[in-house]
């Protein structure tokens, strides 16, 4: 089969995505799935181990120095087929939607960390003595005056960090994931309408990504601190 | 003495012998075609004339904004077409290496925009002054300042595209991945002698990910200790 540009323009017939709408309904929810589970654990790992990271609490602080090198530092492809491959070997029979989640929330918390790290650490430690100063605990003073500045420092790079969660929901087809790559690579081996099916999958993707982006040029400017730290 | 079992001798040589090379040789393929080009559009888009600006921001938003295995699956799925008499078809390997070259360039070129805009306006003026047009103000003057300013997240890219190469793994690549991947099918099925035992997976995944470690970590470290010695 030989095609010249002019008649793949021709022949270019989206029709065929109707019949599909329902596999490709539920392969978005199953995306939309591992990505809500992937964007909320990296958040709460995020938020915990970049304290720990901020305030150099003994031992933890070292541990989770380890986990995010590890993560950050090998692909995370990688880590999703030791986890498939490895999780039963210890004994834990689980589903793909299991490793899936577990997989990307892994590996997003790891570089949530980092965001809050240093979203944390740009706090001034001027304003953590004022509150110490005003007898807050450390754990009050973490929660009242180093999470609402530094959280809001850290907020558009963690929004970065959860796009990547969700663009990296397409790796988990390689472990038969049934989520919008893995369908649409199905359809394209049944009906070989390469660019009709990579034309829809692209502006699902794209439109998902965009709007996150855009999301993270108006908190920018709505959460923009009002002075200068 | 060897702390290593008998039965992991092999794979281990293998892995370092077949897969490890085609990451690097793609992963080299990648990083230079995605510096060549990222630049190139990078500086272009510094030029004030909307349709072109228009276009490179389409382009880097594109391939920036979509999941990389998706764009390597078009490129892999794409039918054999002719332009004039050249047939045009890439194989699973030439397809990973454009796919990751789009994405990579697509990220460079938004960099090198910041870096070029990043230099002052008295560099293009006292480069015009000595009478250097657009392309030698900016091939001589302007773009080998902002190169400096661009090496540390190049070091980046440079991790982030040996990690993405094990997207390859997807569509049949014999790279790291792939390599250790057979390996770990051939001795969990035990055709290839006898069955290894059943810490084999971590084993063998757990030495793809100490290869890609040992690989990423030393070069982590560097990009991070060029941000803060050229910033």
């Amino acid at each position: 089969m030989f095609y010249s540009p002019v008649e793949i323009l021709a022949a270019f017939d989206l029709s065929f995505i109707w019949d599909y709408r329902d596999e490709l309904w539920d392969a978005f929810k199953a995306t939309m799935k591992a990505a809500a589970v992937g964007v909320v654990g990296s958040f709460a790992i995020g938020l915990v181990f970049g304290a720990i990271r901020a305030h150099r609490i003994p031992v933890l602080n070292q541990l989770v120095w380890a986990y995010v090198e590890l993560i950050r530092n090998t692909p995370i492809l990688v880590q999703i087929l030791f986890l498939y491959f490895g999780l039963p070997r210890l004994g834990y029979i689980v589903d793909t939607f299991t490793v899936a989640w577990l997989a990307i929330t892994i590996w997003g918390g790891a570089f949530n960390t980092e965001n809050f790290r240093a979203g944390f650490e740009a706090v001034p430690a001027r304003l953590r003595e004022a509150g110490y100063a005003l007898g807050f605990t450390p754990l009050k003073t973490f929660l009242n005056v180093t999470l609402p500045i530094g959280g809001r420092i850290a907020l558009p790079s963690s929004i970065n960090t959860y796009i990547s969660v969700l663009k990296n929901t397409s790796l988990l087809t390689a472990i038969g994931y049934a989520e919008l790559t893995n369908v649409a690579t199905n359809i394209q081996a049944i009906t070989f309408k390469t660019f009709e099916m990579f034309a829809v999958l692209a502006a699902i993707y794209l439109t998902i990504v965009w709007s996150l982006s855009a999301l993270i040029r108006l908190l920018e400017a709505r959460l923009a601190l009002p002075e200068r730290l | 003495m060897n702390p290593l079992p008998e039965w992991f001798r092999p794979i281990a040589e293998y892995i370092l012998r077949e897969g490890v090379p085609q990451t690097l040789k793609m992963a080299a393929i990648a990083v230079t075609a995605s510096v060549v080009v990222g630049i190139v559009l990078g500086t272009l888009i510094t030029i004030r004339f909307l349709p072109l600006q228009a276009l490179i921001r389409l382009y880097i938003e594109v391939w920036r904004g979509l999941p990389i295995l998706v764009t390597v699956l078009f490129i892999y799925w794409l039918p054999a077409y002719h332009i004039g008499s050249h047939e045009i078809r890439l194989n699973a390997y030439a397809s990973a290496a454009l796919g990751l070259s789009l994405w990579g360039s697509a990220q460079v070129a938004e960099a090198a925009r910041g870096a070029v805009q990043s230099i002052p306006r008295e560099q293009h003026e006292a480069a015009a002054a000595l009478g250097f047009g657009w392309v030698g103000r900016h091939r001589h003057v302007i773009v080998p300042q902002a190169l400096r300013r661009l090496l540390p997240p190049m070091v980046g890219l440079l991790v982030n595209i040996i990690q993405n190469t094990s997207i390859a793994f997807v569509i049949g690549v014999s790279e790291t991945l792939e390599t250790a991947n057979r390996q770990f099918e051939n001795v969990s099925s035990g055709v290839a002698g006898p069955t290894a035992p059943d810490y084999a997976v971590f084993l063998i995944f757990g030495f793809v990910l100490a290869i890609f470690f040992a690989i990423s970590f030393p070069l982590t470290r560097l990009a991070g200790y060029l941000e803060r010695r050229l910033v």
